[in-house]
């Protein structure tokens, strides 16, 4: 599905490179689900970022599908990216000024998708989530397990190839994050691709592949 | 898309309550102020402009080349307008023109209306519409033409047409008949009268005995140039017409030494658009047009707006690190940058359109006291049209397109990841924020200068020693059906005896404008050794110099045991240098050729007309039974209201029914400042508006600066920093702004004062004081704002502002 070769990535400080990627390759085949460990400031959620078409990297070679990322204007890396990958975050960063159904709603209202259609789909994913009952409340009034789960449904809406999840349950407790893990393991038998970067080895060890990141490398395969 | 745009526009506002507030609250006060000054500006750039062949319609005037330089002049004499249209080609229709005031009386009530005689060619130049009856007014000597409004109030519900009514000319009765009944005259019009009559139905001393002749000049001339023919074209033509008809002058001039115009001419006629006639300024002898007031006030106008913008724009790019999660967030949902600046956008709209209806309906709602404060009919009756809803609809697009245009720009331009992370390079913002402030600050500083500056102008000129005495004195035009002669006999025998009555005096002008708002200035030029001496001229009654204080420095005053004294003359220190001879009190002057004046005194230079004018010669002839047209009397200086009633008293006794338009002549003058008090009021206004949004301003964002540092003050308060010194901390960064500003905007102030200033030859002097004091003014303002909120900050417990971090 997706592959990258010999990818490096730095910043310069005080005329020294510092690399924040150094000569990474990774191949993730379609329906994986791989988990990202390592320690902070080990890259991960650079690497994340890179693959999300968030970020640049500085050499290597990037392909999608078969698409050159490395070799796309921005615009267009913006587009696939917006088709194919939906993104989870540690802090949920939901908007706050919209409820729980607005939330949802608003990536389709990006992509232009009609009224009707826009309503059965968020009516389908807040049944399928158990949250058709708070979809008219205000993120600040939802536990944190809860906003994670609406996170979840956002990424999920338009119906990604690929689920991008940096630290998903970092900020949650340990029941809560057992639920989005077996939620993510679910998801996964359905088809979709996830990658997840994350600090604890029972949340890595729901995937079905595991690496490990030092330094902007992978250490073991 | 838009609908959802519009409910998160919507809850983000009413999330920052405060600084939604203070925008619309700023931006409602700017357009409201912004909308008025428009109008006033748009009302004065409107005048005349209504006459359908405005752009064909002139005025003739004519530069004179005398010896001590070119003076302009609009007076014609009699002949001058007939002669000009048979012997200059171009003249499409000419109509002479002279304003002026009638007694008008049907049966027992009498009333004093605006007159205008003119030609009947005046009602084909001009665009005044014929409502009812003949539609070529007054072309019969015994005609006459009334407005509409005034027809009703003289008729009431009787028909006026074909209703006679009779006119006082030279002493009697003269009976009239209305034959046609105008539309009102529209406000924006120069040419102002209620009731309008043929030219030659003028009294014996305006028509009469000038008939023919080249020497006396008394009104004024319009002309519609035939199409085709340009202004100057025209003008130039005119000099064969000068030269033959002016021969006398001219010669006399070429005597004199005059230095001729760069045309070769002693006198040139020449031609103003009507469209002009509102702006027209008398200036080296030409007539120069200049708009510069109410561009002036349309530029006021603008620069409020402008600091509301700058509000606006500064708050709210201040605020976006407070949304830079949202932009991110929204990006990674797949927001396009042009999704995005419209979202923004659409707020900023959202609270334009909010301000602007406010703004709009705070414009409505003051449209009076405005139109009292500032003397003005501008209203939006006057000013609506295509245009200017046009362009007010395209300022109102502009404005929010920049104002709000530039934050949401800014904010969609975000890469995804800085934003989600919270970071943004705000050393940019800042300075651009700085930068906007000092503007601002810079203006309001601009505006208070100016207003200290007028007002103490003001001040001085109302101040100023006139050299006549304008507190005990009361003037009263002499508007009654009885001869002025004996009505000034009649108020003597009245009057005498009281205590509080000290001299009772009569003259055929006012000193400064009277409640009848009539000025005028009759000037006669006469060969005095030799040479042309110009002198203006003045009929008084006994103890005119008396009644209003004139300070005698050399010989004199007319002496009523003293038969003979109505060949003599008091003239002023102006004249007496004009004359230059050695010993003035002994000399004669001819002023008419077969009678020799008597110089029998000198009095010291008063100021005779208006302050913005130098002293000129005056002459002072003793005539008590000539047409003197305004009563003065001099009172004590204890119980002057007393004193003003016992004078209407007697007036109202000797002419029942003629109303009593007395007054003081402080009062008079401060008549004659009405231009600057007017624009004392408007520019104060605008710097009061202006310092006030740019506070609104300062407050936002110190607002903002301090709930962004709050983790910083609580550190240095756990370090150790006392109340005071955190907030001279928080306060200074701003007051150095402030600074600033003064620094740019005083020079910009000293110089636009200094040549404004240069139109009063009695002018104050200008000094650093006013500018410094100026500048304190908009500190002290800025550190009461900022001072709000910095000392509350200061105060707070810093292990609150720590945990909140």
């Amino acid at each position: 599905m997706l592959k990258l070769n010999h990818i490096y990535k730095w910043v310069k400080s005080g005329g020294r490179r510092i690399f924040l990627l150094n000569d990474l390759s990774l191949n993730v085949e379609q329906g994986e689900f791989l988990s990202i460990m390592g320690p902070s400031g080990s890259g991960k959620s650079t690497l994340l970022n890179v693959i999300a078409m968030l970020d640049d990297f500085d050499e290597g070679e990037y392909y999608f599908e078969d698409e050159a990322i490395h070799n796309l204007k921005s615009k267009k890396r913006t587009d696939i990216f917006n088709q194919n990958i939906g993104f989870i975050f540690q802090a949920y960063h939901l908007l706050d000024d919209l409820t729980v159904y607005e939330n949802i709603e608003t990536p389709l209202l990006y992509k232009k998708v009609k009224s009707s259609e826009r309503k059965a789909l968020v009516a389908d994913i807040l049944d399928r989530f158990n949250i058709v009952g708070k979809k008219d409340l205000f993120p600040h009034q939802l536990s944190g397990g809860q906003q994670q789960l609406v996170g979840i449904a956002r990424a999920l809406i338009i119906k990604p190839k690929l689920i991008l999840a940096d630290e998903p349950t970092g900020n949650l407790n340990s029941k809560q994050s057992d639920e989005i893990m077996q939620l993510f393991k679910e998801l996964n038998q359905e088809g979709v691709t996830i990658i997840q970067a994350s600090h604890s080895e029972s949340n890595a060890a729901y995937g079905s592949r595991i690496i490990n990141l030092l330094d902007g490398s992978v250490q073991k395969s | 898309m838009i609908k959802n745009y519009f409910k998160i526009a919507w809850r983000s506002l009413w999330k920052e309550k405060t600084f939604t507030f203070l925008n619309v609250f700023g931006l409602s006060v700017a357009f409201g102020a912004a909308i008025l000054l428009s109008i006033y500006s748009l009302f004065e750039l409107s005048f005349n402009k209504f006459h359908e062949n405005a752009d064909n319609i002139f005025q003739v005037y004519h530069t004179e080349y005398t010896p001590k330089g070119p003076e302009a002049g609009i007076a014609n004499p009699v002949p001058f307008a007939s002669a000009l249209k048979e012997e200059v080609p171009g003249v499409e229709k000419i109509t002479r023109f002279s304003s002026g005031g009638v007694l008008v009386s049907i049966g027992e009530n009498q009333v004093h209306l605006q007159s205008a005689f003119v030609d009947p060619e005046f009602f084909a130049i001009f665009t005044f519409p014929v409502l009812k009856g003949d539609e070529n007014p007054v072309s019969g000597k015994s005609e006459v033409a009334l407005t509409e409004k005034v027809a009703k109030t003289l008729f009431g519900n009787e028909t006026a047409l074909g209703n006679s009514l009779n006119i006082f000319i030279d002493g009697q009765e003269v009976p009239f008949t209305v034959t046609s009944i105008i539309k009102d005259l529209p406000v924006e019009s120069n040419i102002e009268f209620d009731i309008a009559l043929n030219f030659t139905s003028q009294n014996e001393h305006a028509y009469g005995r000038n008939v023919g002749r080249w020497d006396n000049s008394n009104h004024e001339v319009y002309m519609q140039l035939v199409e085709g023919i340009s202004p100057t074209q025209f003008e130039n033509s005119t000099r064969d017409f000068s030269n033959l008809h002016y021969a006398n002058d001219i010669s006399n001039a070429k005597r004199d030494g005059a230095q001729p115009g760069k045309e070769g001419q002693y006198i040139q006629q020449r031609l103003l658009s009507v469209k002009n006639l509102n702006f027209a300024e008398i200036g080296n002898g030409e007539i120069t047009v200049n708009r510069t007031y109410p561009y002036l006030i349309l530029g006021i106008a603008f620069l409020i707006l402008f600091i509301a913008s700058v509000n606006f724009i500064n708050m709210n790019i201040a605020k976006s690190s407070q949304r830079l999660r949202e932009i991110g967030m929204r990006k990674t949902l797949g927001a396009g940058r042009a999704q995005l600046f419209f979202q923004f956008w659409g707020e900023s709209i959202l609270v334009f359109i909010g301000a602007i209806s406010l703004g709009l309906l705070l414009a409505k709602l003051l449209m009076e006291p405005f139109q009292t404060l500032f003397n003005t009919r501008a209203s939006f009756e006057n000013v609506i049209s295509f245009w200017s809803i046009f362009s007010f609809i395209s300022a109102v697009a502009l404005i929010t397109f920049i104002a709000g245009g530039y934050p949401a720009l800014l904010l969609s331009k975000l890469g995804t990841l800085k934003a989600l992370k919270g970071k943004i390079n705000l050393n940019g913002g800042n300075r651009l924020r700085n930068t906007l402030i000092v503007i601002q600050f810079s203006i309001a500083i601009l505006l208070i200068s100016g207003t200290l500056v007028l007002w103490n102008q003001l001040q001085f000129m109302r101040n100023k020693d006139l050299g006549f005495n304008k507190e005990q004195v009361i003037s009263f035009p002499l508007n009654g059906k009885k001869d002025d002669f004996r009505t000034m006999q009649l108020l003597r025998n009245e009057l005498q005896n009281k205590p509080e009555i000290i001299n009772i005096s009569a003259s055929n002008n006012i000193l400064g404008i009277g409640k009848d708002h009539s000025t005028t200035s009759s000037i006669i030029g006469f060969e005095h050794q030799g040479r042309v001496v110009k002198t203006n001229i003045l009929m008084v009654d006994y103890e005119y110099p008396e009644t209003v204080d004139l300070e005698l420095i050399n010989g004199r005053s007319f002496d009523a045991s003293r038969p003979s004294d109505t060949l003599s003359v008091i003239i002023n220190e102006a004249m007496a240098r004009e004359l230059n001879e050695k010993e003035i009190l002994s000399s004669n002057i001819a002023i008419d050729d077969s009678l020799q004046y008597t110089i029998i005194g000198v009095v010291k230079d008063y100021n005779f007309q208006s302050i913005d004018k130098e002293i000129e010669p005056l002459t002072i002839f003793l005539k008590p039974k000539w047409n003197l047209r305004y009563g003065y009397v001099k009172v004590a200086s204890q119980n002057l209201n007393n004193s003003f009633n016992e004078v209407k008293l007697a007036w109202n006794k000797i002419e029942p029914n003629a109303e009593f338009l007395g007054s003081f002549l402080d009062e008079n003058i401060n008549r004659t400042l009405e231009k600057e008090r007017n624009m004392t009021t408007m520019i104060t206004s605008g710097s009061v508006i202006a310092i006030i949004l740019s506070c609104v301003g300062l407050f936002a964002i110190s607002l903002l600066v301090v709930s962004q540092r709050r983790k910083e003050i609580g550190i240095r308060k756990i370090v150790g920093a006392s109340v005071g010194k955190i907030t001279v901390m928080l306060t200074s960064d701003f007051l150095k702004l402030v600074g600033i500003a003064f620094v740019i905007a005083t020079p910009i102030a000293w110089y636009f004062s200094d040549e404004w200033l240069k139109n009063y030859p009695y002018r104050m002097e200008l000094n650093i004081w006013i500018f410094l004091f100026a500048g304190i003014l908009a500190i002290g303002f800025a550190i009461f704002t900022i001072s709000f909120r910095t000392i509350k900050a200061a105060m707070q417990n810093p292990v609150k502002s720590l945990r909140a971090e």
